[in-house]
């Protein structure tokens, strides 16, 4: 689609009243750039809805109501509810609010002020007892830029660091404090096995235990036999004739035993082939319940790893191939994993990724062979199953979450526009800190000052 | 310039010295000159950059130059023909900010004033990033000093014929760059050592030192030729001095001056101090706030190559935007895109169609800024850039549209020679059959090993 400038300009300035029958008031902007009145009633009409679970419906409606969907079906046969606003969306394409699987959202601000980054515990390997919700800043400049994007949901992380560096939280892209943001916390452990972990590794001074994979190795399954034993003398010591005092609290491993009962998902990072082998071998041991992160570099073991039958997150696809591998190595990698029956989500870290930028990952996949539904897939419904939230996330269907997006265009393009977000059904304003600094500087290039 | 002729013969003789000693397999430099005279591209959608798009055009290839390029064009006898229907075709991609092949030497950050340093002489032609950027239809780059110094060293502008030898990827008569750098890199990365500079107070001083020196320089080498020209035989030649004779060339306009600047005020300064010391700046590289200034930067001729929407990584960076790019050509800036990184360097078209979505570049403009107004920022716009009869014939076929998330490049030639093909089993290189180099740092000068 192509807009000259002044259009484009006047579009963006004036956003929410592009091509819709709502009042101005929808536009207030409230504590942390959110809505400062309650969500109404809202039916998104006439625009091509992907669906992800149904299939494509060119002229059709979603309503949206109390925070959920409440219709959605061809314009012929939804019936809008009286009373119910309108966002006119012809020409447009609408579907649900995309879903990141792997973000650092609300754990740094600027990468290279340390002040402001609250990414991993540095001091020890094993930190699963570190909670990014702690740490999480809901207002961070970083969330309304990714939102404008279309992204409604994430998984925040803590960064690669450690061997075992925490527990994600699964987030909301909106909401006026960190309550109403963070969805569902200790979704997921994060787990790395990858050389990277190794930096302990000073040939020049005094190094610290572990400073190689198998030092690495050892370490994790110290850890998780710790904390068997630890639930065992917790068991023993809950029993009615148990005599002395009970067990200490161990919060580090405390935090483990959901993940040893298999009651939550491990995110395991691997590169190379062997890594995976390696950490997969210690999650069978310990009976994890795995979801695979990365596998940049392990194309020559794909048939084995469909064989795990675990879901896997494939990054942006940005990061390089090795010097021996071709030039696709790693984009045509969605593509064949999906061809092998894994389910994948991509994520936005790695190589270059941002956020913002999600969809175009999932697009670049589709260049590589991944079939386009599958894609679309990869960044709703998929990642909103992996962490366990399939019956609310990831659709346009009845009874969910109300997280709808409203582009000019294909979404997977990057030279589509999103024209609206509704995150909870409500209508999202349109603002980040960039939207302000262009609307600020945009007279310069001889476009309609904002009104 | 190097005595480029010669050494290519040099290498040529060494490379046939060595085929009869070596396994095939072991052969990291083909024959060099393969091209085919004559290669005609049909039915395509020929994106010219400079005279609009053509539906069902075709292109012509003669001996390494645009022949002709239209609705149809002359087919000599023996051409190779290529049906791209369906296809797109555009010039070659131009990357003017790339810290590829230099392996981990991009910083000599000893000094803050260092512009003897020659980035040929880190040039390493089996870098894996050269590949990956061929296979993203890049075939031109400029290779940048880092930005730990204020004044950094001179660029190298390569065309990316990978897998031939080290001259003979050489961008034949381009014109000389050097990197100059501001704002946080240098201060960070000498203040750190408690040296100067650790302000941008320190920086620019530093900057104004150094050309007062060259001035000096200058000043001794015209009164000794002076005297030579009054036919004075006891005149003593004053000592040549690389690092000022660097300088000099600034200042004698003989370099184009390829300046990493985020801010704004930054833009207005250096500005000033070229003014004042009589050099033009051809570029800001990053240039993230250049939406605030553009209309005060244009009438200065100063082009930029941004970012498309890299943001956030740094204070300096706090306040880009990604319609900078966009806000800037309309204030009157000349703008392109660039890589600084062998990431984005594999997917600069898609950095352009980023374009079209933020701020509603046509699809000329957004390509222009990946393609001929990179080749103006090195110098070299006369020779590529544009789909145009006599230009080198630099020239990548698209499954689709290049600005679409789902183009790839299907095959690239470089002076008409095809250099990759994706359709081909293994790596896709018609030339390349040796050991890729891993490659250094992740190709950014941003990045936080950065003069260290």
């Amino acid at each position: 689609m192509k807009i000259p400038l002044r259009t484009a300009a006047l579009i963006a300035a004036c956003l929410p009243l592009a091509g819709l029958s709502i009042g101005q008031n929808a536009t207030q902007v409230g504590p942390n750039n959110t809505e400062l009145s309650p969500a109404k009633t809202t039916a998104i009409v006439g625009g091509k809805l992907l669906t992800v679970t149904h299939g494509t419906i060119e002229n059709g409606v979603v309503v949206m109501s109390g925070g959920k969907i409440i219709a959605v079906g061809p314009a012929a046969s939804t019936k809008v509810p009286s009373g119910a606003l309108v966002f006119d969306a012809k020409g447009m394409t609408v579907y649900p609010g995309l879903f990141d699987a792997e973000t650092h959202l609300g754990l740094t601000e600027v990468a290279a002020d340390a002040n402001s980054n609250d990414l991993a515990e540095p001091s020890d390997e094993i930190m699963p007892h570190m909670h990014v919700y702690d740490a999480f800043h809901a207002e961070t400049v970083h969330i309304p830029v990714a939102r404008l994007n279309g992204v409604t949901n994430a998984i925040v992380a803590p960064d690669s660091e450690d061997s075992v560096a925490g527990q994600d939280s699964a987030i909301q892209l909106y909401g006026r404090d960190r309550d109403a943001m963070i969805l569902a916390r200790d979704v997921a452990l994060a787990m790395n096995f990858e050389g990277g972990v190794r930096r302990r590794a000073n040939y020049d001074g005094p190094a610290k235990f572990p400073t190689t994979r198998m030092g690495l190795a050892s370490q994790i399954r110290q850890a998780f036999l710790d904390a068997q034993n630890y639930e065992a003398e917790r068991a023993a010591a809950a029993k009615p004739d148990h005599k002395g005092p009970p067990p200490k609290r161990d919060l580090k491993l405390e935090a483990l035993l959901p993940y040893l009962k298999g009651e939550k998902p491990v995110v395991l990072s691997a590169y190379q082939s062997y890594e995976v082998e390696v950490a997969m071998g210690i999650a069978k041991e310990f009976h994890l319940k795995v979801i695979l992160n990365h596998l940049t570099h392990a194309q020559d073991i794909l048939d084995e790893i469909a064989s795990y039958h675990v879901p896997v997150i494939v990054g942006p696809i940005y990061d390089a191939p090795s010097p021996d591998q071709r030039y696709d190595a790693v984009y045509s990698l969605p593509a064949e994993l999906q061809k092998r029956g894994v389910k994948i989500a991509f994520s936005s870290l790695g190589g270059s990724g941002d956020v913002r930028n999600l969809p175009y990952a999932a697009g670049y996949a589709v260049a590589y062979g991944l079939p386009y539904d599958e894609a679309l897939k990869a960044i709703t419904l998929n990642p909103a199953e992996m962490f366990g939230f399939g019956d609310s996330l990831g659709s346009l269907d009845v009874g969910k979450t109300a997280n709808v997006v409203v582009a000019n265009g294909d979404p997977l393009d990057v030279r589509t526009a999103v024209q609206q977000v509704f995150i909870d059904g409500a209508m999202v304003p349109m603002v980040s800190r960039q939207t302000q600094l262009r609307d600020q500087y945009m007279p310069l290039t001889g476009a309609a000052p904002k009104q | 310039m190097l005595p480029v002729a010669s050494a290519e013969r040099r290498w040529t003789t060494l490379f046939l010295a060595l085929a009869f000693l070596l396994p095939p397999g072991l052969l990291a430099q083909a024959p060099e000159n393969s091209s085919p005279a004559d290669v005609v591209i049909k039915n395509a959608t020929v994106m010219t950059v400079t005279h609009g798009t053509i539906e069902h055009g075709s292109i012509w290839l003669h001996n390494g130059k645009i022949a002709g390029v239209g609705a149809s064009v002359d087919t000599p006898a023996g051409a190779t023909v290529i049906d791209a229907s369906g296809k797109y075709v555009t010039p070659g991609i131009i990357d003017p900010h790339s810290h590829s092949a230099l392996g981990n030497d991009i910083n000599e950050a000893t000094s803050p004033v260092t512009p003897s340093m020659m980035m040929i002489d880190a040039f390493d032609n089996s870098d894996k990033a050269l590949y990956q950027a061929l296979a993203g239809g890049v075939t031109t780059e400029l290779l940048l000093h880092g930005s730990a110094n204020m004044i950094g060293g001179q660029a190298v502008v390569i065309k990316n014929k990978f897998g031939l030898s080290r001259d003979a990827m050489l961008f034949p008569n381009a014109p000389r760059s050097i990197k100059f750098a501001s704002g946080e890199n240098p201060k960070r990365v000498y203040g750190r050592r408690n040296e100067l500079p650790s302000t941008r107070m320190g920086n620019f001083e530093v900057m104004r030192q150094a050309f007062e020196d060259a001035k000096a320089y200058m000043a001794t080498w015209d009164a000794y030729n002076a005297k030579v020209a009054k036919g004075d035989k006891d005149a003593v030649a004053p000592k040549k001095d690389l690092k000022l004779e660097a300088l000099a060339d600034v200042l004698r306009g003989k370099l184009y001056v390829q300046i990493h600047c985020y801010r704004a005020d930054e833009f207005l300064t250096e500005e000033a101090i070229a003014k004042e010391y009589g050099y033009k700046v051809r570029a800001f590289h990053h240039a993230l706030e250049m939406y605030k200034v553009g209309d005060r930067i244009a009438p200065t001729g100063t082009g930029i190559a941004t970012f498309a929407d890299w943001w956030g990584f740094k204070d300096e960076a706090w306040d880009a935007i990604p319609w900078n790019a966009v806000m800037s050509m309309r204030e009157g800036v000349r703008v392109a895109l660039k890589s600084d990184s062998n990431d984005y360097v594999r997917r600069l078209n898609q950095e352009a169609g980023k374009m079209v979505h933020y701020g509603g570049a046509t699809e000329d403009e957004a390509l222009r800024m990946i393609t001929l107004n990179p080749a103006w920022i090195i110098g070299v716009d006369d020779r590529v850039g544009s789909l145009d009869t006599g230009k080198d014939a630099d020239v990548v076929i698209w499954n689709t549209d290049p600005l679409s998330t789902y183009a790839r490049v299907e095959k690239v030639y470089i002076d008409g020679d095809l250099f990759f093909d994706s359709s081909l089993p293994g790596l896709g290189t018609t030339h390349f059959h040796g050991v890729m180099h891993e490659a250094g740092f992740g190709g950014a000068d941003d990045e936080e090993e950065d003069g260290q």
